[in-house]
């Protein structure tokens, strides 16, 4: 049996054919993959099967009926349920409160919360979902809000699940465990559509797998049928070189220094404990971890979101007492952040507005506090040929990129500001094979440049690729340091989880 | 023409760009006919009190015209004044409450700088450009405190600007008009002494009151736009009114000073402001009465919202409002409460807040030969 079937799907945004002519057709207990690169389309349709686009013509069939989805109410009563990138919950609230969230059992006209635990817990055992009922969501990793966010659309009878780059947020055990969760839906009957960009991934677990290229379908693999190079081939339409290139590092003098940092977390407890380390000129220092093991707290302290309650950071030998954005910045500082909405764009701002966010001030795009708006649109010509952002044009509004066109524009900005130390936090986050074979090469550059770098990345693949030193940070401490040539994946994870500990060179 | 009038006015290459516009204008006609049907229900003639209306408004020739244009543009600029207020605020996505306290710092401060000793010897040409730098730096110390207390101790400026609000109505009508800034008894006068001759503001249209108010913020409204748009201080506070609200981090990470940002953004907005209450003391009244007739800022925050926050719309509906009020007297020969221009005024912000809707429709109808209708391009210049 068919569970979803689409039928020349077209969906035309102002200047841009966002889906042209699509036709898919999905079997029940099928777990189907969509892939291809970033502006293809993909959330666009799945947009439009979930009811928050209108497409501007073609027919959707849901269980073999044809059916008009105006809403996601709509979608929900067609029994299509969506896991958005970001999630919906409510941190406040209990994994059970989140989960009844607008369908609350009640006895009377009285929550009944004894009666949605129950519930709750049922349903977790029933799909093997582990997740402790009680539990604040604030207080929970990633990888199970996830989870709660599946249950809370499976409890509404969800029998076509969509996910949008589900994988992007989670680090690879969770994504293993999101995989064993997918299969058991699978099993349950379920029909799974998800977006990805991590083609290994994709060939591990899908049945079948659609490529999207600039709106139209490209083509439709089979399980088993493909490999990840000719899958590639198939996203970009050129051979990706998906390994990274080694330079070796020319290492000068220390540009950031940190002695004894110790971080409060936002939740109030010690999440970074006496860290110490140093970024010398010309290489990538890598910090590996699972996330929430102290990365946030480092970064907020290195741009001067958050005090430190101890130590000292020195920015080219001179110690900053108090950082702030604005001071660290003038120092030469340039920061890839991983929440690209929060922290690294301003939405409704067209391309051309973001990407002077932070260098507005300098000549030329303005002299005397006056913007210089020639220079502006010449300089986002340049940077949006050069970092292949689409569309071209220097007015879209950012909230109408595609994702990975989005984190583009960020790397566009940060990378072309004047700097002489890096922080980037996931900077492939969400990207496609291409653009991130791109984004190595220009890290390789910057750091032949003279640059210091600090990359921060659940990616274990691209810390080993691209660091010169490798960080392990667990439970906010450096559990040790090593080098890409003296340890393997495997041994990283180790250290990852507390499991292995590596006695450091002392500072 | 089309292209140069859009570049102007909503910036580049908007598709949907005469929706900002078409949205408050059909919330307005939509509002008239509200008006006409509450007119009927109550027995009257909905068409003989708008003709009386609008022929007392200013807007059209008719008897006494030049009178009642006079009129308008009097109140216009008062209403424009309080309008930037919130717009400027709201720009930097703050939301502002607070105009009324800053139209009345500002009245209060026309008035002393006026009638004092050392100043009001001066010559014209001196006093007056004094007396409006002193009333724009008490307005905007009156607002920056808002600012402040929002960047630096977090209290929202929603909070702080209503009672900032009551702090100065209570300073001024409970202290300085009946204590230290009183008329003296012998001159028979209630409230502060009248201003001397060189405060007030030249008129620009003998025989009516007219005044070079509306020259005034028209200019004032100019710079507006030129600091939003042209200056790396407006761009800044651009990118604060799209983040602020929503806990967004972007201009903060760019190494924008959100904090100072925040105190001259509300500086400036409580500057403006006072603008209003200055001009309502320099060219109406000539000192500060012991009872104010206030409504001058909060009407403010209906024309910003009619205005869409943009200085070219806070300047129409300004005007718009003013020429209500101006013919708000002359309905009442219709039989019907002077009141009802406010019925309009505040049954066309209420059509605004249902701008999606508008849009909606809009959209639906301009698309109506197509089978779908895309929503999500109506977003506009927000
Ligand atoms: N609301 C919108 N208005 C205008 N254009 C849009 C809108 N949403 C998406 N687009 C455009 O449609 C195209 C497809 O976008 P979509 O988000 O579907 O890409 P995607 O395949 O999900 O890419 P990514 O991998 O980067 O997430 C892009 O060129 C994008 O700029
Ligand atoms: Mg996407």
């Amino acid at each position: 049996m068919k569970a979803l079937e689409v039928k020349g799907i077209v969906k035309q945004f102002p200047g841009v054919l966002a889906n042209d002519n699509i036709n898919l057709s999905i079997n029940k207990g099928e777990i189907y993959a969509i892939v291809g690169e970033n502006g293809a389309g993909k959330s666009t349709l799945m947009k439009i099967i979930y009811g928050l686009y209108t497409p501007t013509s073609g027919e959707i069939f849901v269980f073999d009926k044809k059916v008009d989805i105006k809403t996601p109410y709509d979608a929900i009563g067609l029994k299509i349920g969506m896991v958005h990138q970001e999630f919906m919950l409510i941190p406040r609230f209990t994994v059970t409160q989140n989960i009844v969230l607008g369908d609350e059992p009640s006895k009377g006209i009285v929550f009944d919360y004894k009666k949605a635990l129950n519930e709750v817990e049922e349903l977790s055992e029933k799909f093997g979902l582990k997740v402790d009922p009680a539990e604040k969501v604030a207080n929970l990793p990633v990888g199970i809000q996830q989870r709660v966010e599946i249950l809370k659309i499976l409890r509404r009878g969800a029998e076509i699940l969509i996910f949008d780059e589900p994988t992007a947020v989670l680090t690879p055990e969770e994504t293993e465990d999101l995989f064993k969760t997918l299969m058991k839906l699978k099993k349950n009957g379920k029909t799974i559509i998800f977006i990805s960009h991590k083609l290994k991934e994709v060939i591990a677990i899908a049945d079948r797998i659609a490529v999207l290229r600039r709106g139209k379908l490209q083509g439709i693999v089979e399980r088993g049928k493909t490999s990840e190079v000719e899958l590639a081939r198939m996203v970009v339409g050129r051979d990706v070189v998906l390994k990274i290139p080694k330079a070796e590092a020319k290492v000068g003098g220390t540009v950031v220094s940190i002695r004894d940092l110790t971080v409060k977390s936002k939740r109030g407890i010690i999440g970074l404990k006496e860290v110490s380390f140093d970024v010398c000129a010309g290489e990538i220092v890598g910090i590996a971890g699972v996330e929430g093991n102290g990365q946030a707290e480092l970064v907020n302290a290195l741009i001067g979101f958050t005090r430190p309650i101890k130590g000292t950071i020195a920015f080219d030998g001179e110690e900053i007492r108090v950082i702030t954005p604005f001071n660290i910045r003038k120092k030469g500082m340039a920061y890839i952040p991983k929440d690209r909405k929060m922290r690294g764009l301003v939405l409704p701002f067209r391309s051309r507005e973001n990407i002077i966010m932070g260098q507005h001030t300098l000549y030329p795009f303005s002299k005397n506090g006056v913007l210089n708006n020639i220079e502006i649109d010449k300089f986002t010509t340049k940077k949006l040929e050069e970092f292949d952002v689409r569309p071209r044009d220097i007015h879209t509004r950012a909230r109408n990129l595609s994702g990975g066109n989005q984190q583009k524009l960020i790397l566009a900005k940060e990378m072309s500001m004047e700097h002489k130390f890096l922080l980037a936090s996931q900077p492939t986050r969400g990207l496609d094979i291409g653009a991130m074979e791109f984004v190595y090469h220009k890290l390789i550059e910057e750091k032949e440049r003279g640059m210091a770098i600090l990359l921060i990345s659940l990616e274990l693949s691209e810390i080993m690729g691209l660091s010169d030193r490798i960080l392990v940070l667990y439970n906010g401490e450096i559990v040790g340091e090593t080098t890409p040539d003296k340890t393997t994946e495997e041994e990283l994870g180790l250290m990852m989880l507390g499991l292995k500990k590596q006695k450091r060179v002392a500072q | 023409m089309k292209d140069v009038l859009k570049r102007i006015v909503f910036g580049k290459r908007e598709k949907y760009w005469w929706m900002n516009a078409l949205v408050p204008l059909i919330s307005i006609l939509l509002a008239f006919i509200v008006g006409a049907i509450f007119i009927k229900i109550t027995g009257r003639s909905p068409v003989v009190a708008y003709k009386l209306l609008f022929g007392a408004s200013g807007l059209f020739p008719g008897p006494y015209w030049k009178s009642h244009f006079a009129e308008m543009l009097l109140s216009s600029s008062m209403y424009i004044a309080t309008g930037l207020g919130f717009a400027i605020a709201a720009k930097g996505g703050l939301f502002n409450i607070g105009a009324e306290g800053h139209f009345i710092v500002g009245g209060i401060a026309a008035a002393y700088l006026g009638y004092a000793k050392p100043f009001a010897g001066l010559p014209k040409f001196i006093h007056l450009p004094l007396i409006i730098v002193g009333v724009m730096l008490a307005g905007g110390i009156w607002g920056a405190i808002a600012g402040y207390l929002k960047a630096k101790r977090g209290i929202h400026e929603v909070i702080t600007t209503i009672m900032l609000n009551w702090i100065a109505l209570y300073l001024i009508e409970a202290w300085l008009v009946i204590g230290p800034m009183e008329a003296a008894v012998e001159t028979g006068i209630s409230g502060t002494p009248y201003i001397s001759l060189s405060a007030k503001l030249p008129k620009i249209l003998p025989p009516t009151r007219l005044n070079i108010s509306i020259i005034i913020i028209l200019a004032v409204t100019f710079l507006i736009w030129y600091l939003f748009y042209k200056t790396t201080f407006g761009y800044e506070i651009r990118t604060m009114g799209h983040t602020l609200m929503f806990g967004m981090e972007a201009p903060k990470a760019a190494g924008i000073n959100v904090e100072r940002r925040t105190i001259q953004t509300m500086f400036i907005a409580g500057a403006v402001a006072a603008l209003g209450g200055a001009f309502m003391v320099l060219g109406v009244l000539f000192q500060y009465p012991p009872i104010f007739e206030g409504g001058y800022g909060f009407d403010g925050i209906a024309v910003a919202l009619i205005g869409q926050n943009e200085p070219l719309g806070v300047i129409l509906a300004g005007i718009l409002i003013g020429a209500l009020r101006t013919g708000a007297t002359t309905v009442q020969l219709a039989h019907i409460p002077k009141t009802f221009p406010s019925i309009i005024e505040g049954f066309t912000v209420g059509f605004i807040a249902l701008q999606m809707l508008i849009r909606y429709w809009i959209m639906k109808l301009i698309q109506g030969r197509k089978k779908s209708v895309q929503t999500e391009m109506g977003g506009g210049a927000k």
